[in-house]
């Protein structure tokens, strides 16, 4: 018989699938206290481990998700590493407890310090301290810690998905993400988002209604939950279902086609590519090629530089994912914001404004030129069987810079006898200064990427990051797009092509005013590549021009916002 | 023994991240040291001792050393959380 459960809706969508239950870690209780001396040795050596196997985690989450999803697995190392914890396991050992008793109740005195304080941020630490606890246990009891991961599509239910369990489950069975506990900011929603799959959290008793195996029904945009539904039940959610296929399917037969308005003209898609995970997705979205390839993730978190092997290596798997198109890889860009132990520093006052982009690899020569020779090394090593490589450096803002950069590429490409022919150097407009340069820039690259988020942040004095003033920058406002429609020209006039890389590609109703002012190629995340595709299929190229003259004309980027979002079709 | 009062300048408080570098910090150094808020005292070298003092940008908080080097561990340490603690100060 059905039963539903109403929780809170965490991530929009439909899902009807079997349940497939993730069991909190096991843990054995082996009986046997040995002698204090023994149990120290234990519980020091469970702890040292957990720590080794959570630093191993954040490694491996930052080369596949990126830096800041490893962020938390680093302070998971930290907890395992901390010595009061210890100190107050120690104490309960020579007590006469286990080390498993020992472990329990030091990790219980935080836990309620943490969740006495009535901060949500500290509550959800509370909750992280569960995590790093449930590890040291397994490894105590020799149980294990590893996720059953079903093996087909499944409704992935739990009490709480850890953040260590969430990144151990293959995202392709993910078909839905349930919990018990949870808040609309939890992992698994954040997780559920990011995949395009409904959750519900906060759904008490469904790990004991649910069973493996049961059929679960999903509303993540209502909250409820149907556990075995009865055929109108599954009719109904069925046919939810097959509206939302039809919209995929829609988007989906748009996959193979190339870029390009409705009359034909061509505008590159591109995919922005930040680790190792998004090269999948990338293709799967159709993406040709990519319009930024981020490198930073080689170089956060680890305590040397990455050598040129290991840079080499993921540039020629990017440049053979994408065989037929082209590949633009931005050089490295890192501020004072994000110190590298391996680059020496000064403090800045203000990092937004300091020594980063371009500006620290000419600054830190050595740095820079393995980077380079890097690039050319999976250049040279790929050839012809991957796609054409494109390099790109970030935040120039005088021509000088650029000179300068290109005199390393050339030095560099003298000392491996590596012809540069072919290879397209470019910009990545995101100051003001660059923006009004843009003729002479483009006088001396073959290409110019708007990153938009920087240039609207530098042009408005305005962190986007921060909400009391991040909306006075709109790409819409018309004052923006006339700066980018100048530098389309100026581009344009020397050969140079142009194309937009920042988040305002990525929106369908901006990317149709950046058609019309000029764009060859639009790059962005690639959830939001069908979207735009089918936008600009739904156009032709005089009425994104013409979408554009109008929005030019209004006062402010809320009416040309509405203007262009209300352009013929 | 030294001691010193410095104001916290991170927006988002003592969170994980930074209480983690303070920690490592704190833990290098060869003298004891301590932290304090409101009267609450914690081995500053603990990172969730640290964080379960709550510091919020602006709190003022006490490093305390006590042992060899202890001058210096307090002035480094005070000079790390002026800094930022890895972090964009306000």
């Amino acid at each position: 018989m059905s039963r539903h459960l109403t929780g809170r809706a965490a991530a929009p969508g439909v899902a009807l699938a079997p349940a497939a239950v993730i069991r909190p870690p096991t843990v054995s209780d082996d009986g046997e206290t040995g002698t204090p001396d023994e149990e120290r040795a234990r519980l020091d050596d469970a702890l040292q481990r957990a720590a080794e196997q959570l630093e191993e985690l954040a490694g491996h989450v930052n080369q596949e998700l990126g830096a800041d999803e490893a962020e938390i697995f680093e302070a998971h190392g930290a907890f395992a590493k901390d010595p009061e914890l210890a100190d107050r396991a120690h104490k309960a050992v020579v007590e006469g407890h286990s080390a498993a008793e020992a472990v329990t109740s030091a990790f219980e005195s935080f836990r309620a310090l943490l969740e006495a304080s009535g901060s949500d941020y500290l509550a959800a630490r509370a909750q992280d301290l569960d995590d790093v606890r449930d590890r040291v246990l397994a490894l105590l009891s020799g149980g294990t810690l590893e996720v059953q991961a079903p093996s087909e599509r499944s409704v992935i239910v739990a009490h709480e998905l850890s953040p260590s369990q969430t990144a151990t489950i293959p995202r392709a069975v993910i078909a839905a993400l349930v919990t018990e506990t949870g808040s609309p900011t939890s992992h698994a929603a954040i997780l559920a988002r990011s995949l395009g799959v409904p959750a519900v959290v906060g759904a008490t008793g469904i790990v004991d209604l649910a069973s493996d195996g049961v059929e679960l029904a999903v509303d993540g945009h209502e909250g409820v939950l149907i556990v075995d539904p009865d055929d109108e039940q599954r009719d109904q959610v069925q046919q939810r279902l097959d509206e939302d296929a039809r919209r995929r399917e829609e988007l989906e037969s748009l996959r193979e086609l190339p870029g390009a308005t409705a009359d034909g003209h061509r505008i590159e898609l591109a995919a922005n590519i930040g680790a190792e995970q998004d090269l999948a997705d990338a293709v799967d979205a159709g993406a040709e090629g990519s319009g930024l390839v981020r490198t930073e993730f080689l170089y956060l978190d680890r305590a040397a530089a990455p050598d040129i092997d290991e840079q080499a290596d993921f540039v020629s798997r990017v440049l053979r994912t994408f065989p037929d198109h082209r590949v633009v890889v931005r050089t490295l860009d890192v501020g004072a914001d994000k110190p590298l132990p391996f680059v020496d520093r000064e403090e800045e006052p203000n990092p937004a404004l300091g020594l980063r982009g371009i500006r620290l690899s000419l600054a830190r020569p050595s740095l820079f030129r393995d980077q380079l020779r890097a690039l050319l090394a999976a250049r040279a090593d790929v050839g012809e069987q991957g796609g054409r490589l494109a390099i790109m450096f970030p935040l120039v803002s005088v021509p000088d810079e650029l000179i300068e950069a290109r005199r390393h590429l050339v030095e560099v490409a003298a000392e491996q006898d590596h012809d540069l022919h072919g290879l397209e150097i470019g910009v990545m407009v995101e100051t003001p200064a660059a923006a009004l340069a843009a003729d002479r820039l483009a006088s001396h690259c073959d290409f110019l990427s708007i990153g938009t988020n920087d240039l609207l942040q530098y042009l408005f004095a305005a962190d986007r990051l921060l909400a009391s003033v991040s909306e006075l920058a709109d790409a819409c406002d018309p004052i923006v797009l006339r700066l980018l429609g100048d530098v389309a020209a100026a581009a344009h006039a020397h050969d140079a092509w142009v194309g937009v890389c920042g988040e305002a590609a990525s929106d369908p109703t901006t990317a149709v005013a950046l058609v019309g002012l000029g764009a060859d190629e639009l790059s962005m995340t690639r959830a939001a590549l069908p979207e735009v595709k089918a936008a600009l299929r739904g156009v032709t190229l005089t009425q994104c021009r013409d979408a554009l003259s109008a929005a030019l004309a209004q006062t402010d980027a809320e009416h040309a916002r509405d203007v262009l979002a209300s352009r013929p079709s | 023994m030294a001691e010193q009062v410095v104001q916290l300048p991170n927006p988002s408080g003592l969170h994980a991240r930074p209480a983690k570098v303070f920690a490592e910090a704190a833990a290098d150094m060869d003298a004891e040291v301590t932290v304090a808020k409101d009267g609450d005292e914690v081995n500053a070298a603990s990172v969730l001792s640290v964080l379960t003092l709550d510091c919020h940008q602006g709190d003022e908080i006490t490093i305390r050393a006590q042992g060899q080097g202890a001058d210096e561990a307090v002035s480094a340490l005070v000079e790390l959380v002026e800094d930022g603690l890895g972090e964009q100060p306000a």
